[in-house]
């Protein structure tokens, strides 16, 4: 089975009120095709004066019969019989946003015409001012159909329009659909069968908003149309051929009621991850997780929480009131001692229960809940420095890594990583920097060559120069370029020439303007800024995907994919991704993460005291780091084993320097291995030595205690990192004053001191442990079985890990690493945080079926880097665009 | 000490030679001067001032005869607020280094480890009284400080949008506030060739066109990120106005302002070796700092800023400091952190003294350090309050101004947070006779509460923290 079907598959299994949604598949049932639905009705109900819009897409978009008189209702039928008009409430915003930022539209209609002989045409659906003012009309012309469309290539009337054959249409119950894709393939279905096609080129950025959506006239009311509806749906994409064919197997008559059942449960699950979650973890989680579970009550899982605690049911579905959790957060007995539920956080948990308690994950992750669903999703991201200067290399050819290392100024980390978009601002310094940035580039090309790549006419008169600036700025940009674009770039041109310029001149300035582009220097997107999900364009996953593949822009491939519209299609994104997966570039960022997602940028700057450890030079931290990147790269690329097996893998690779700080000069099975500088970085058989072997005996990782090995420090590095846990404030009357060791008691010692105080060991206990193996340690990473007071040093211990009550004994550092290798939670945590450093975000509540299901997915073909990233590019995180407040993967 | 006091005979007196510039005289002019001849209002400017680790409120209790003394020459153009509690800042997981650091200015938990919970005072101000934003000569914010430990942003920023992101770069070395403040910038091919600089600004101008595309009504970005882009907007209309429409007020007579030597202290990622902090001597940090004051404050008097933050030390900041502390003429103490805590690493910084503090001890070593840190705020604040400030309406611009100054802790014990985060030292400049100055005054509300009272008294409508909190006016410390 293709790797993009399991993806479906995955989904559909861990997803199920979702799937229907976003993924539905329609050769696998008659279901009607919901995704990209905005609007629907199915004319049920009796209403003298109101049609229902029933695609329970926000906002609803009913409509007005303003001559009810003119018509009947029955059995989900509209009857026309004489002149009136439906008409929405107010303009089709809903519909108007969704089409212009998809660029693609489908309107369906199951119709049964009076007869032939209407025309005008008469109006089926129009959104429009007037009789020769419109957005889109699909009207009845005799026995065709003729559907207008406005883009910035038609008319403002929507001319030329599209047209079914004659006789194609029938005075009889049909099912006729007018689609259009972004790549202006338009055509007309009756009955399932295309009759008709045509390309309708531009864009409709152009729409009109102040237009409504009229039934059975035009706006102006001189086009009536009679007949009967059964059912008028709108889209805001374009339906294949595939999806056209399910929706008319469905019939005239498919009710809503499944469907809208599906998207209570959505807006359920909309409803626990935006309100539910985020309060019990601010309110309740701190007594009431699975470790603490004061009451025997836990309410970080389902099933406990579903279960209640010591005093018995605390939720019981679908009765708020009769719920003793809202009761005694309602009276504010709990929680105790701090702050109680706001009103609307208790009408939120009441609203919740009173609905059925729905609960969509198997475990509330804290971490996920701490910022609001869609806090840190909506920043267009700014390119981290080394990935202009891979954009500028991929798209000219040229290296300015060295100017714009000095002139950029460094990103900071926020939440992990330093390609957080939130955290992804500008300053002047940059403005100065992309501007002598874009000088620089341009003097250092050939730019007469390079121009002569999208067209040997070196004109600098209108035309030819507006098509090249066209097909130069397609590649540049990533995408083609807007009217207004060209006519910004060609205005540069056009300042050259009066100054006496020739058109070398005029293509230099014109790419300094474009690498200071928006679309240039920000990953560039058209935001879905409307109540339903939208699919990303083709161009939007090319360079989606190349950043998160690469840290670079989109090759020549991957454009002619997009342009193709292959990406759109699961199976073709895979394709690309495991061809970019050869690329040089793929490991180089994959190097990038774990130096990230490590901290490994802390090795430049660690200053112990000289006294103490007088060995300490900065080529060491250098080769500690050097270590990391190529172990990493063994397991990840050479390898390809599963990523877990960073942290137990038996092999290393060290500089003679390092060697000796590790003592491996008696080490059996030395290999002659990859070479780094003057070959010095040697990789080294650790299968007899049981003290190393795996990531958190590197170096560069056991450094993080500081050089008095703070188990605390190493503990939550692994807790926070590695275990994805959360811990709380240090309780009252603790001295914090962090405890030297001295003679008879050792950091180990002290730690367990730390766990038996009443006061400190509830949040100790969970992370303390987590470095007890990691003891024989010293700050730097050497090994060694006594500290400096000769205290013996301890590696068993025995651990929790987040969401699971069971302790797990360990007896050695080396048994410390296969738990944690052989951990869910943590092989789970690497793909949350390589899916967080592929999106540039912090992900959130929302987010977690999705990665649940690229992890599930990602195991199953290896657990590998390679398949990792292709069950991230081939996910609803990168392919969908989520609404906005709302969540991904949802409605 | 080497530092010589920046003033603004010194700037103008000038010693030219460097290749960034002050490129306007006319902006040298104090604003009083350029006040009297234009017949302009005093401005409104609001400044976050933070200092870390705090003043341990048994501390503040014992008034300029404590640690606050080196604030008496000031007392009365300041309103000291003891016992403003921020406890609704704390975050859980989180000490209070950052949550209360974060809170400072802001009166909200911290949202991730580079967000503030919302805006900061200084920028809900400027929002008000510019909403179409500042003249293109002047900075729309200015955040700058002398500062060490990095791990996370809200520890050293004090400016932050509403949506928590922050409102401006650090600038944190004397350079770096120089060249954002009073550098020329020299564009590539920006020099006497006519022809090519109206090339380069039809090159800016197409990029213009692009950034007001993105920001306008037809563009495909969310209101967030067309925030992002409007500042990016933003900036660049000040490299206009910076590389090209200055340039012709460069020539004879405006005079090169000193160009600050280089910083001997160690910054950016050396500063904060993975939070085991770094040696430094006092004087060496004093200098550093007075000299990013001054510059802070002349870029006040020029009128190039109006809003921003300057931080004197990050939270939870990690030094192990040495050298002789003497304030008018006296020995106060003996700095020695390493060697009197007897550890290296972090348990030999300073910021252990926090650790340490006892209502019923000595607290020597802490005092002092608390003493020295409100002698440099005094610096900064005395430097906007010299002749050389001020304004056309007679009084000084610390008068003027809304200065806040706060921190992040009531106490450094670490070990209750109701204590920890109650009590948070804070003051506060008269903002032009719109708050009572001369008085120590015992707050007992939320800062959330007593921000919102100066937000109301400063003209703003918006506020901070939720909307549906019932607030609480705590209209005495108004005038």
């Amino acid at each position: 089975m293709p790797f993009h079907s399991k993806v479906r598959d995955q989904l559909k299994v861990i997803l199920p009120g979702l799937f229907l949604v976003l993924t539905c598949n329609p050769l696998l049932s008659a279901e009607r095709i919901t995704k990209g639905l905005l609007a629907l009705y199915d004319f049920s109900g009796t209403d003298e004066v109101t049609i229902r819009d029933r695609s329970g897409v926000a906002p609803a978009m009913d409509l007005k019969i303003e001559n009810p008189k003119a018509v009947s209702r029955a059995d989900g039928v509209l009857n026309i019989q004489g002149k009136t008009r439906m008409r929405s409430l107010k303009p089709a915003t809903k519909v108007l946003n969704a089409v212009r930022q998809s660029g693609e539209i489908t309107v369906e209609a199951w119709i049964h015409p009076e007869n032939t002989t209407q025309s005008g045409p008469a109006r089926i659906l129009s959104i429009s001012k007037n009789i020769s003012e419109r957005n889109f009309t699909l009207g009845q012309d005799g026995n065709k159909l003729d559907a207008r469309l406005r883009t910035t290539r038609t008319s403002k009337n929507g001319l030329p329009s599209t047209a079914s054959k004659s006789g194609s249409l029938k005075a009889a119950l049909m099912h006729v659909i007018y689609t259009r894709s972004r790549s202006g393939n338009a055509s007309i279905h009756i009955n399932g069968k295309q009759v008709a096609k045509a390309t309708i080129a531009g864009t409709p950025s152009n729409w009109d908003g102040s237009f409504y959506l009229s039934l059975a006239n035009e706006a102006s009311g001189n086009r009536p149309w009679k007949g009967s509806y059964h059912l008028v749906a709108l889209y805001g994409r374009s339906l294949s051929g595939d999806e056209i064919q399910a929706n008319f197997k469905a019939g005239a008559g498919a009710k809503s009621e499944e469907l809208l059942a599906r998207m209570r449960v959505a807006d359920q699950a909309r409803h626990f991850h935006r309100e539910v979650a985020p309060l019990l973890v601010k309110h309740c989680l701190e007594c009431h997780d699975t470790a603490t579970s004061k009451g025997k009550l836990d309410l970080s899982h389902k099933a406990p929480a579903m279960a209640g605690g010591k005093e018995g049911k605390v939720i019981i579905p679908g009765q708020g009131s009769q719920s003793l959790l809202w009761q005694i957060v309602a009276d504010n007995e709990m929680p105790e001692d701090r702050e109680p539920l706001s009103d609307r956080e208790k009408a939120s948990l009441k609203k919740w229960i009173d609905d059925g308690a729905h609960w969509p994950v198997e475990m509330i992750d804290p971490l996920a809940y701490k910022s609001g669903p869609n806090a840190n999703n909506r920043f267009v991201r700014r390119l981290t420095v080394p990935e202009y200067i891979e954009t500028v290399r991929g798209i000219l050819d040229v290296d300015i890594a060295e100017q714009a290392r000095e002139l950029l100024p460094a990103d900071l980390r926020a939440d992990g990583f330093s390609n957080t978009a939130y955290n992804l601002g500008v300053d002047l310094k940059h403005i100065e920097a992309y501007s002598r940035l874009a000088s620089i580039a341009v003097q250092k090309m050939d730019v007469g060559k390079f121009a002569a790549r999208f067209s040997s006419n070196r004109s600098l008169t209108q035309k030819p120069m507006r098509a090249h600036i066209a097909k130069l700025g397609e590649w540049v940009l990533r995408g083609p370029l807007e009217e207004h674009e060209i006519n910004t770039f060609r205005g540069i041109s056009t300042a050259v020439a009066a100054n006496g310029g020739n058109f070398d001149q005029a293509m230099a300035y014109i790419l300094e303007a474009m690498l200071q582009s928006p679309r240039f220097i920000y990953l560039m997107e058209q935001q879905n800024e409307g109540s339903t999900p939208l699919p990303a364009s083709n161009y939007e996953l090319a360079s989606r995907i190349s950043y998160m593949i690469w840290g670079a822009p989109p090759d020549g491939q991957l454009m002619q994919a997009a342009g193709k519209n292959e990406l759109t299609d699961p199976a073709g994104a895979e394709k690309q991704v495991r061809r970019m997966l050869k690329d040089p570039r793929a490991r180089k960022r994959s190097e990038h993460f774990a130096y990230e997602w490590l901290h490994l940028e802390r090795l430049k700057h660690i200053n112990p005291d000289k006294k103490r450890f007088p060995d300490w030079n900065n080529q060491l931290a250098e080769d500690m780091m050097a270590e990391t990147i190529a172990f990493f790269n063994d397991i990840t690329w050479q390898q390809k084993r599963p990523l877990t097996d960073l942290f137990n893998a038996q092999f290393t690779y060290a500089t003679p320097q390092l060697a000796k700080h590790y003592r491996f000069t008696e080490v059996p099975g030395k290999q002659p291995g990859t070479s780094r500088k003057n070959d010095k970085l040697i990789r080294y058989d650790l299968s007899q030595i049981p003290s190393r072997g795996g990531l958190l005996t590197h170096g560069s990782i056991l450094t993080i205690g500081g050089e008095n090995a703070s188990m605390v420090t190493r503990g939550l590095f692994i807790l926070h990192d590695l275990l994805r846990g959360t811990i709380k404030d240090p309780p009252p009357g603790t001295d914090t004053t962090p405890v030297d060791s001295r003679p008879g008691q050792s950091q180990r010692g002290i730690a367990e001191m730390r766990i038996n105080d009443k006061a400190c060991g509830g949040c100790h206990k969970k992370f303390e442990p987590l470095a007890f193996g990691l003891e024989r340690y010293d700050g730097l990473g050497s090994f060694r079985k006594h500290d400096r007071y000769k205290n013996l040093l301890r590696e068993d211990g025995e651990l929790t890990l987040p969401g699971n009550a069971k302790r797990i004994a360990y007896q050695s550092s080396a048994e410390l690493m296969d738990i944690l290798a052989g951990n869910e939670r943590v092989a789970e945590n690497i793909t949350w945080k390589l899916t967080q450093f592929a999106l540039g975000r912090p992900l959130g509540g929302p987010d977690i079926p999705v990665v649940k299901a690229i992890h599930a997915l990602a195991l199953e073909n290896g657990g590998n880097y390679p398949e990792t990233m292709i069950a991230i590019t081939l996910s609803d995180l990168v392919r969908i665009k989520p609404a906005a407040n709302t969540f991904p993967g949802g409605k | 000490m080497n530092h010589r006091k920046i003033t603004r005979r010194t700037v103008l007196r000038g010693l030219g030679g460097f290749t960034v510039g002050l490129p306007l005289l006319e902006e040298m002019v104090t604003t009083r001067a350029h006040g009297a001849g234009r017949k302009q209002p005093v401005p409104v400017r609001a400044f976050n001032l933070f200092f870390g680790l705090g003043i341990p409120a048994p501390l503040q209790n014992e008034g300029f005869k404590g640690v606050l003394e080196p604030l008496e020459p000031l007392s009365d153009k300041l309103l000291i607020m003891r016992n403003v509690d921020q406890v609704r800042c704390d975050h859980s997981g989180l000490n209070a280094h950052f949550d209360g650091a974060s809170g400072a200015f802001t009166a909200t938990a911290p949202n991730g480890s580079a967000k503030s919970g919302g805006a900061s005072i200084d920028q809900l101000v400027r929002r008000a009284h510019h909403p179409e934003g500042l003249p293109g000569n002047q900075l729309t914010t200015l955040v700058a400080g002398t500062f060490f430990r990095r791990s996370r942003i809200s520890r050293y920023i004090h400016s932050y949008n509403p949506d928590g992101t922050i409102a401006a770069s650090m600038q944190e070395k004397p350079r770096d506030v120089f060249d954002r403040v009073f550098g020329k910038i020299i564009l590539d091919g920006n020099g006497k060739d006519e022809k090519q600089n109206r090339l380069k600004r039809s090159v800016l101008d197409a990029v213009v066109d692009q950034y007001r595309h993105y920001t306008g009504a037809n563009s495909p970005l969310g209101q967030t990120s067309k925030s992002r882009l409007k500042d990016h907007l933003d900036r660049i209309r000040e490299l206009e106005q910076r590389a090209f429409a200055l340039e012709n007020q460069t020539g004879e007579g405006a005079h090169i302002p000193p160009l600050p030597p280089r910083s001997k202290l160690k910054h950016e990622g050396q500063a904060d070796p993975g939070g085991q902090g770094i040696e430094m001597k006092l004087e060496e940090l004093t200098e550093e700092w007075r000299l990013m004051a001054d510059l802070y404050a002349m870029a006040i008097r020029t009128d190039r800023v109006r809003f921003g933050s300057l931080t004197f030390l990050a939270a939870g900041e990690r030094i192990r400091m040495t050298g002789d502390y003497h304030y008018q003429g006296r020995k106060i103490f003996t700095f020695d952190d390493a060697g009197q805590l007897n550890a290296s690493g972090d348990k030999g910084c300073s910021h252990e003294w926090w650790h340490k503090f006892s209502e019923k001890g000595e607290n020597k070593a802490l005092r002092a350090h608390a003493h020295m840190k409100m002698n440099e705020v005094a610096y900064f604040l005395k430097a906007l309050d010299d002749e050389n400030s001020l304004e056309i309406n007679g009084k000084t611009i610390l008068e003027n101004s809304l200065i806040t100054i706060s921190t992040e802790s009531g106490d450094g014990r670490h070990n209750n947070v109701k204590r920890e985060l109650s009590g948070v030292f804070h003051a506060i400049s008269g903002a032009g006779g719109r708050f009572k100055t001369g008085e120590i005054m015992d707050i007992g509300a939320e800062g959330i509460d007593v921000y919102n009272t100066m937000l109301t008294a400063m003209g703003s409508k918006e506020r901070l923290g939720p909307t549906q909190r019932e607030r609480t006016k705590i209209d005495r410390i108004r005038a």
